[in-house]
């Protein structure tokens, strides 16, 4: 085991006294430990930034040496003797910081830059120096929305240049020309809001002087104060699954900016979303009251301004609100339970998945309640459960620092999960062989030593061919197929019908390269698989996942360092809802509701005798049902169906067939148009809570402003709700449900609420009250019979509807950087909506140029569903004869033109492949 | 796209649930500069079947700039995505060589012709400013482009410029006005030693023989007997760097330091455009000594001649089966001083900005790629191949003033034979002055640099001290590469003084704060007719203790011995 090897030390003489520390510490490193911080600008001691040694403010007299050395890149030696206190040393230290004082501009741009705070410990007050000729300093760039670039303070320490190249891996920064010309530039001396910047903000944030800051930090003088907040509070970023760890700072109660911590899955990093997509919690638009239909509205329909729904709604109390909203239930309940369903939210905490979901079951009887989780990886899991036994990752998207090869397939992370796209970024870098498999050239191709751009649907073709040639070429793991696996002798059968050469022609991926990749992927010492939406959202989305759960099986590739399976959750809190129950078929920790004996003991725990021993409808069931007028009251919580659902018109036909839609959010989205009560809910950033991400890690939420209004936390709403349904509940804060979880829920085993207050982050499983919870899992065998993970083949099945003479483009959606899923959030936030504010459709520069349109011109796209109007714009990534719309744009919808047919296990809509036509909108006028 | 506006509108007007849209407000194209398939149709031409590795970078931005005559952005954008590089690392790098004309949009293309005057200490005292003058107010802008240029290695011509890549020694506004008149910009190839010539007289039978038959550590016996010391400056013994990178894993690579830019200093030139094959035996020795597996030479890209007679040769070796294909990789410079250093060199050599390494690791042990490297001077080599063939007594028997050896002196400035002299090492600089047949007419001697402008300049006073290794330390100077520019009577010496810090200040390459910013706050302190002496001596410190390199740290000599030696020419 790494872990008993002894460490290994050295001794050295530190101003005098022999100090002992780790073999590898650096001078700097190691006279912190003893107490003393030696000046330091260029360096940054936070996980990633490697030490660089250019600023030489912190440099030491080693004896015996000719010169000083700057102690941040100097590993400490045995014997070594360092003086960190001569007048020699502290003299360069001090007339470095005095030389770099020199050129900074009167007034700093952050009066509490880390620069000031140095210069104070040097005792630097001034500088003797002569300033440079003002022609040589440089202007402001104000370019972009979210940050402010004043390259006057810059003091060329490189640390931006490291942030964005070495940390998140964006290469933007460069440090151009030589010696004092040398300049900080955005890609080619570009101003950074013209240049291929995302806006992550890690130059922002590593900036020791004020040069890169956040734009609400400054004033029109470019004078502002990073430390002028009034208090600070850490929590989890609202958006994607990748849980990054947040500290907001907070100045007269809004949320001024926001710096990334050093959690377990981001160690500091954010991305455009998490660092400056804050705003949308303070917008005027957000619901303040509670709402009622007024008798008088117009007919249901998408006709509500969200930024006056009074002409729709009519203000009422909370105790009128829930009323209604509860008799409303009840009346329905009253004919039959079922006439009664709920979309819980992914967005919110586990503590109000579970609420919901035990509202569901517990007060109408039945399990018709779903999340969107049906939408995002629900093949994903179906296909897990069925040959692993259980649906979470088996290691940490981190992980991929001891692998060597990976497969990143059907997920476009650079854009959907930035900051774990960076540790995939960096993997590469450092020589890791990255693998990419996706029908669109996106933002990892740079960095992928095999980059398979194939046919769309054409996932299982490809991957039984690599698995056919792991087969035929003998390249597979006996021992662990032995020891882990069953059904193999049936895969290998099954696999013979799949050689590359017959394969190539289908996925349009060449012999070769289905044969390296097979053998990169077999050979690895250690590799992972990570998949997104493109894998999941297919009619064969099961079936893919069962490709990649065989492919990792077969290789041996689970349950070690660096190795295993990891679909990469969408939602903040997706696989937190899904693990509390959120789910047709499941209760907590995916409890089986057909299971008598999982429902007696919930019966026990709920005290509670109704819990129904049959699987409930999913989200596109639902909807059917309710045109079929079997379901006609919803309590629908953070979701948005009337923009997510596949053929959405269809699904906001739904919405306005229903008698009594309860809507609770914190905004009037889409689908609170059709409401008929509105509960206006707390924002994330406004509530206490848990949330589990991508990797398991269960973390916590700390509520860092107070709610607009009468804006409640959704976990009270649902237990005011319960209450007025005649239930039992009596819960008075999130910890209480907490508790009860565990009672149930075996992940939770070591995970207490006291825990997560004080080490905000425990993954499950957690084996001991001080386990921080296990990055890997299934080292030993799998949560199934035996003990062993099963092979299931897969079959080539066709996507649901190909292109054909009426429609002969593919389209595919998805999402963009900015926009959050349906854009409620962050088409309300200032920077993601200056950055990205018009539905655009991205496709391909030849078949533009084919059909006659210009980059930025608007088209129309049909399906057999609808059509919509749309920007075009020209992107090579986009494979020809394909079409991507983001369906972040309420103004074109991209879910009026998808497939609503699903995937026949994990009941998934084909949201990745449709039959399109697209032509160019005639301008009409000007004819 | 009003039209389309009104489209956008019609459809909010009916559905007020459409709460957001933003008609033509969107970006065309994903972030950042597109790049456009002419460009990389283009690049993809150029580079042909050349393999796509960042290491060429700077190869293939000449390349470019050799084609198309400037570095456009659209073509470094398209190099770029060719190498699978981002934009800023290529354009970071394009931007860091003097040599590269970096043209953004709308800006216009350099003129075809280009003249670089030479600035350096023995051109500037041979009236290079004035040359500058005449030629910027003689020639065409449109047409000619003059500017100023680092020391280009033949300061025994002074004053010297290049038109185009041909070299004008004593240059004068008419012999420019014919250079131009007759298309005249091409190098001029010297008369040289070729490998025929070389064979027919013994040379690479101790190759051959070393190869098939020879112990490494005898042959660094030999070397370390001989004295040699590595000349490009450092001093350090030759044969000793050999089993450092001998003993460590391979590969091993050995990478020749052919950037000779120490201002004054022009002997690599010297033997490279005479003999040179010793150099390319001596290397090849070293080579197997340490089984490199391959051996770089990065030589400078002010010396085109050179840079010919390289390529000529090499492939010669090739043809004649010295070498396999590919075994000697020829890198040409691209204008910085600071790829001299050898840690800079390496980066250069990588495809990266020069800027120099931290010290630990050294590069024997962690060099080109990470490997261990054994680096030479060119001159060094020379020696190597002459002490195989001719025995260490052809340096270890020379002895004068108790110092044991060989030197070769580039001499310049006012006496009256500059060149390079090969004389003992125990020389002083009076015996240098008398080898260069005395001063220059109506010059008396007052200073002299005794190792380029990192050695300072030393008061006339001082000449009985051998100009050696070792022996100028205790006068806060050093030999370095012999790079000696005499000044007379005619001359100050805080001039000098500046010429070498304002050399310095545009050389720096910027990565340390006491070189970047210390050098240009001491080009402005030093134009003060009254130096602030305890400010620039603060600045000195700071520089020689704190700087990362041998720039940096070296930088401060002239000031200091200014102030030592010629105190009443600043207060």
């Amino acid at each position: 085991m790494l872990d008993s090897t002894p460490l290994k030390t050295v001794t050295f003489s530190l101003n005098g006294r022999d100090v002992t520390v780790e073999d590898g510490m650096s001078i700097w490193e190691a006279s912190k430990a003893e107490g003393e911080l030696i000046p330091h600008l260029c360096h940054k001691p936070e996980p990633g930034y490697r030490s660089d040694g250019n600023c030489r403010a912190c440099m030491v007299e080693i004896e015996g040496e000719k010169v000083l050395a700057a102690s941040c890149i100097r590993s400490v030696q045995e014997g070594m003797v360092v003086h960190t206190d001569t007048d020699r040393a502290k003299k360069s230290r001090s007339l470095v910081v005095e030389l770099l004082a020199t050129d900074q501009p009167t007034e700093a741009h952050d009066a509490s830059s880390h620069f000031l705070n140095m210069a104070k410990l040097n005792g630097v007050e001034h500088s003797r120096f002569p300033v440079k000729a003002a022609s040589h300093v440089p202007l402001l760039d104000d370019s972009h929305v979210a940050m402010r670039v004043n390259l006057d303070a810059c003091i060329h320490c490189n640390l931006c240049v490291r942030a964005c190249r070495e940390v998140q891996v964006n290469d933007v920064i460069g440090m151009s020309g030589r010696g004092q010309e040398a300049q900080i530039v955005f890609d080619m001396d570009d101003l950074m809001g013209d240049s291929s910047c995302v806006a992550c903000g890690e130059c922002v944030q590593a900036c020791p002087t004020g040069a890169l800051m956040p734009a609400t930090v400054l004033d029109e003088k470019q004078v502002g104060d990073s430390a002028d907040y009034d208090r600070e509070v850490q929590s989890i970023c609202p958006y994607c699954g990748v849980g990054c760890q947040l500290s907001y700072k907070i100045k007269d109660d809004k949320i001024k900016y926001v710096e990334g911590v050093n959690g377990p899955a981001n160690e500091n990093r954010l991305c455009v979303k998490g660092r400056f997509g804050f705003d949308y919690v303070h917008h005027s638009h957000r619901l303040t009251v509670p709402l009622i239909r007024r008798e008088d509205a117009p007919a249901k329909g998408l006709n509500v301004d969200p930024s006056n729904p009074f002409t729709h709604f009519r203000e009422a109390s909370w105790d009128e609100a829930l009323d209604f909203a509860a008799n409303g239930f009840a009346e329905h309940r009253s004919i039959d339970g079922t006439r009664v369903a709920g979309f819980g939210s992914a967005k919110c905490s586990n503590e109000e998945a579970y609420l919901f979901q035990k509202l569901i079951r517990q007060g109408f009887g039945h399990n018709n309640v779903d999340h969107c989780t049906r939408l995002c990886h629900a093949s994903s899991v179906a296909a897990l459960m069925e040959n692993v036994g259980s649906a979470a990752v088996t290691a940490t998207f981190n992980e991929i620092e001891n692998a060597d090869v990976a497969i990143v397939i059907g997920a476009n992370p650079t854009e959907n999960h930035p900051v774990a796209a960076t540790y995939f970024k960096q993997f590469a870098k450092r020589g890791g062989k990255l693998i990419v498999m996706d029908p669109r050239g996106q933002g990892l191709k740079r960095h992928a030593e095999h980059m398979l751009q194939f046919r769309p649907g054409a996932d299982v073709s490809m991957l039984n061919a690599i698995m056919n040639v792991i087969v035929e070429e003998e390249l597979y793991d006996r021992q662990y197929i032995d020891g882990f696996t069953e059904n193999w002798e049936a895969m290998k059968a099954h696999l013979k019908e799949f050689p590359p050469e017959k394969m190539s022609e289908f996925c349009g991926v060449p012999v070769e390269v289905l044969r390296s990749v097979a053998r990169d992927f077999a050979t690895a010492r250690s590799a992972m698989i990570f998949w997104g939406m493109g894998v999941s959202q297919h009619i064969h989305g099961t079936d893919n996942s069962r490709c990649l759960i065989s492919l990792a099986l077969m290789c041996g590739q689970v349950g070690r360092p660096g190795t295993g399976l990891h679909p990469l959750r969408g939602q903040n809190n997706v696989q937190g809802a899904s693990d509390a129950g959120l789910i047709p078929m499941y209760l907590p920790d995916y409890q089986s509701v057909t299971d008598d004996g999982v429902r007696s003991a919930f019966n026990e725990i709920w005290k509670s005798d109704n819990i129904l021993g049959e699987k409930g409808l999913t989200v596109t069931e639902i909807m059917d049902a309710v045109h079929d007028g079997d379901i006609s009251s919803m309590y629908v919580l953070g979701e948005n169906p009337a923009m997510s659902d596949p053929d959405v018109a269809h699904a906001r036909d739904a919405l306005a067939k229903l008698d009594h839609l309860v809507v609770q959010d914190i905004f009037l989205t889409e689908t609170a148009n059709y409401a008929d009560v509105i509960l206006p809910a707390s924002a994330w950033a406004e509530k206490t809570g848990t949330v589990t991400n991508t990797n398991r890690q269960v973390q916590m939420g700390r509520p860092a402003i107070v709610s607009p209004g009468q804006a409640k936390e959704d976990w009270w709403i649902t237990v005011e709700l319960a209450k007025r349904l005649g239930l039992d509940w009596s819960y008075t804060h999130p910890r209480e449900v907490f508790a009860e979880m565990k009672q149930s829920m075996k992940s939770f085993d070591n995970i207490t609420w006291e825990r997560l207050e004080n080490e905000n982050v425990v993954a499950y499983p957690s084996l001991s009250e001080t386990d921080p919870g296990q990055p890997i899992v299934f080292s030993d065998g799998f949560p199934r019979a035996d003990g062993r993970a099963r092979f299931t083949p897969a079959s080539i099945i066709a996507p649901a509807e190909v292109p054909d003479l009426d429609y002969p483009m593919v389209l595919t959606t998805g999402r963009q950087l900015e926009h959050w899923h349906t854009g409620s959030m962050t088409r309300r936030t200032l920077v993601l909506d200056a950055v990205e504010p018009q539905a655009n459709a991205s496709m391909h520069p030849r078949m533009m140029r084919k059909m006659g349109i210009a980059a930025g011109e608007m088209v129309t796209i049909e399906t057999r569903r609808g059509s919509i109007n749309i920007m075009a714009r020209v992107d090579k990534a986009v494979a020809d004869n394909m079409i991507f719309v983001p369906f972040a744009y309420v103004e074109a919808s991209a879910n009026i033109l998808t497939n609503p047919v699903v995937d026949p296990y994990g009941k998934i809509p084909e949201f990745k492949f449709a039959a399109c036509r697209v032509s160019k909108v005639i301008d009409v006028a000007a004819e | 796209m009003i039209e389309i506006g009104r489209n956008f509108l019609d459809t909010v007007a009916l559905d007020s649930g459409v709460w957001k849209s933003a008609p033509g407000k969107g970006r065309k194209t994903p972030k950042g500069r597109q790049v456009d398939d002419g460009p990389v149709a283009e690049v993809r031409a150029l580079l042909g079947d050349r393999e796509r590795e960042q290491q060429f970078l700077i190869e293939y931005l000449h390349l470019i700039q050799d084609n198309f005559g400037c570095l456009s952005l659209p073509h470094m954008a398209a190099l770029a995505e060719e190498l699978r590089l981002s934009q800023t690392e290529v354009y970071e790098v394009a931007t860091f060589y003097a040599h590269f004309d970096v043209v953004h949009e709308g800006e216009v293309s350099p003129p075809a012709l280009t003249i670089r005057v030479c600035e350096s200490l023995a051109c500037e005292l041979a009236g290079a400013r004035a040359l500058h003058l005449a030629l910027k107010e003689g020639l065409n802008p449109g047409e000619v482009r003059v500017l100023r240029a680092p020391c280009m290695g033949r300061c025994d011509t002074a004053p010297v410029l290049e038109i185009g890549h041909n070299h004008i020694d004593h240059a004068t506004k008419s012999k420019v006005d014919k250079a131009i008149a007759d298309c005249d910009t091409h190098p001029h190839m010297t008369d040289y030693q070729n490998i025929d010539d070389y064979r027919a007289n013994g040379g690479y039978v101790q190759l051959e023989t070393l190869r098939s038959s020879g112990n490494w550590e005898v042959v660094q016996d030999l070397v370390n007997q001989s004295g040699l010391r590595g000349l490009g400056g450092a001093g350090f013994p030759s044969g000793k760097k050999w089993g450092f990178v001998r003993s460590a894993e391979g590969p091993r690579y050995l990478a020749v330091n052919g950037d000779e830019g120490e201002p004054g200093t022009f002997k690599d030139r010297y033997y490279l455009e005479r003999t040179p094959h010793l150099f390319l035996e001596g290397m090849l020795i070293a080579a197997w000594a340490v089984g490199a597996s391959k051996c770089f030479i990065y030589m400078r890209d002010e010396y085109p001649v050179v840079l010919e007679i390289l390529r000529n040769e090499i492939s010669r070796l090739e043809n004649d089966g010295i070498v396999a294909p590919g075994y000697i990789d020829l890198r040409r410079g691209a204008g910085a001083y600071i790829c001299g250093e050898e840690s800079a060199m390496i980066e250069s050599i990588e495809g990266k900005r020069g800027l120099p390494r931290h010290r630990p690791p050294y590069v024997a042990q962690v060099g080109i790629f990470n490997r261990p490297t054994l680096v030479h001077n060119i001159e060094t080599l020379h020696w190597i191949a002459r002490v195989c063939r001719e025995g260490p007594e052809i340096i270890s028997s020379v002895e004068k003033n108790g110092r044991v050896g060989l030197r070769s002196f580039s001499v310049s400035g006012r006496v009256a034979n500059p060149g390079v002299h090969l004389l003992p090492s125990g020389s002083t600089i009076t015996d240098i002055i008398e080898a260069a047949g005395g001063m220059a007419a109506n010059h008396k001697f007052r200073a002299y640099q005794p190792g380029g402008p990192s050695s300072g300049i030393l008061p006339a006073n001082l000449s009985n001290v051998p100009l050696d290794f070792d022996t100028l330390q205790p006068h806060g100077s050093f030999i370095g590469s012999a790079a000696v520019v005499v000044l007379s009577d005619q001359d100050r010496v805080r001039d000098a003084a500046l010429n070498m810090l304002k050399f310095f200040e545009d050389e720096s390459c910027g990565q340390c704060t006491p070189c970047r910013t210390g050098c240009s706050k001491a080009v402005q302190l030093m134009q003060e007719d009254v130096w602030d002496q305890p400010l620039l001596g603060d600045l000195c410190d700071v520089m020689q203790d704190a700087s990362i390199c041998g720039l940096g740290q070296a930088a401060p000599n002239p000031i200091r011995l200014t102030m030592k030696h010629f105190q009443d020419e600043i207060i």
